[in-house]
């Protein structure tokens, strides 16, 4: 028998813990309060972006919001750029992750350049932008990567939206189909990658039944240019 | 008779002219001696299809009975199955050579030409391709593929071979691990995504856990 007790045993490793509170902002504690699982399925998403496309490259978020993804994305990254217009969800990222290889910058990168990332991620952002403006949308993504780049976009399936909450349906003005986002994606990148979510399942199925998208594309066809 | 047994009997009328399938040896040892082996197999093959998308013209090398190939014919538009055992190659043809945009030849994987397919793919081949003719291999598949091709190599983590049946150890002499297969086909491809599957799941999760390696390249240099 060990000469602690259980408690002191555990009182040990929770000193190996550190002390790192997280005091999340009004987004994520809203979706915690109204949804927890969610967090599951968000976090699913950008395990599988980190998983496939940041790992010893440089990555730029385009709509990092209170980073709640960050620590993912970037744990493999050589750097993390996390960019919103939001600047009180900025202000919650950099409240929160303060690791020195971490950036996040309040922007609107449809108007301003960040230099070039290897990487750029955009979950849950195309969804919210008007039709009109969705070009200048793939724009800045193309603007923003160098020519060994990789781009990773998550939206939820047009065909979930019966099910959306009132909040999602106001906010969202582009739903796409996974036949839609390939084409677009096509139309800017030699090679694209489709999957689909049902929760946090990442999977290969069938499109219209899965209930969030995410491509991945690589190989951009212009050489971009700055 | 019943109207159930009535309805029951046309939807077995319509059936009735499908082509009885015939597993060969190497399919029926699966059915035999593990049958999940060919729910693996299927997953495998029908993440590749997705992968590569449709209207595609895809070679499978190493198709053995070419149940693959006929998944990847059917999905992505053709498919050509290619080994060097010609006993599989009768069972594939006797099967799908009828099927639309199915082929099949008798081959050796390090001799053949003719390329600019839009996938090249391989499952459970290269772990039997002794280490020094290997880098000769994944050369070939670059060889017969398109610019903007894809590959995709499906092959046991060499951290399951502990597990492996004594029948299924006899063949292996090349076992890699993500790292090493990462590594060989980043030399040949600008982009490597790499996947894991346990049984028929597909995943991204912790590599030396998994069961199998399935690695997607594109972009050849």
């Amino acid at each position: 028998m060990s000469d602690r007790s259980e408690k002191e045993r555990w009182d040990g490793v929770k000193d190996l813990l550190g002390d790192h509170p997280v005091t999340l902002g009004g987004h994520w504690s809203f979706n915690l309060r109204n949804d927890p699982k969610r967090l599951a399925f968000v976090l699913s998403r950008y395990k599988l972006a980190a998983k496939l496309a940041c790992k010893d490259r440089s990555v730029l978020e385009l709509g990092c919001s209170e980073g709640i993804g960050t620590p993912i994305l970037a744990e493999f990254a050589t750097r993390y750029t996390g960019v919103d217009f939001d600047e009180d969800a900025i202000a919650t990222a950099r409240r929160n992750w303060t690791d020195p290889r971490f950036e996040f910058v309040a922007a609107d990168l449809t108007q301003e350049r960040l230099g070039r990332f290897q990487t750029v991620v955009s979950l849950d952002v195309i969804e919210h932008v008007e039709p009109e403006r969705e070009a200048g949308f793939f724009q800045a993504i193309l603007d923003h990567l160098t020519p060994d780049g990789i781009a990773v976009i998550g939206t939820p399936n047009v065909t979930s939206v019966p099910y959306a909450s009132p909040q999602s349906q106001i906010g969202h003005v582009n739903m796409f189909s996974a036949e839609r986002l390939a084409e677009r994606l096509r139309e800017r990148f030699r090679f694209v990658f489709p999957f689909g979510l049902n929760d946090e399942v990442v999977h290969t199925g069938y499109s219209p039944m899965c209930h969030y998208l995410v491509q991945i594309a690589c190989g951009p066809r212009e050489v971009p240019r700055d | 008779m019943t109207e159930r047994q009535t309805e029951w009997d046309a939807v077995k009328q319509s059936m009735a002219d499908a082509k009885p399938v015939r597993l060969g040896r190497h399919v029926g040892y699966w059915f035999h001696a593990t049958p999940r082996r060919a729910l693996y197999a299927t997953s495998y093959a029908k993440f590749a299809a997705k992968m590569i998308g449709r209207g595609k013209r895809v070679l499978d090398i190493g198709c053995g009975e070419g149940l693959g190939t006929w998944l990847l014919a059917k999905e992505c538009g053709a498919a050509r199955g290619v080994d060097f055992d010609a006993e599989a190659i009768e069972v594939a043809q006797a099967n799908w050579s009828q099927e639309p945009g199915c082929s099949f030849s008798c081959g050796d994987a390090f001799e053949l030409e003719g390329g600019s397919y839009d996938a090249v793919v391989n499952f459970d081949v290269i772990e039997h391709v002794y280490p020094e003719h290997a880098g000769a291999f994944l050369d070939g598949m670059l060889r017969l593929l398109d610019d903007d091709g894809v590959v995709v190599i499906g092959t046991p983590n060499e951290t399951a071979k502990q597990y492996a049946s004594a029948v299924t150890n006899a063949g292996h002499v090349n076992l890699y691990t993500a790292e090493r297969l990462e590594a060989e086909l980043r030399a040949r491809f600008e982009y490597v995504f790499m996947f894991g599957a346990n049984d028929e799941v597909v995943h991204t999760g912790f590599a030396p856990m998994c069961h199998y390696l399935l690695a997607l390249g594109c972009g050849k240099r």
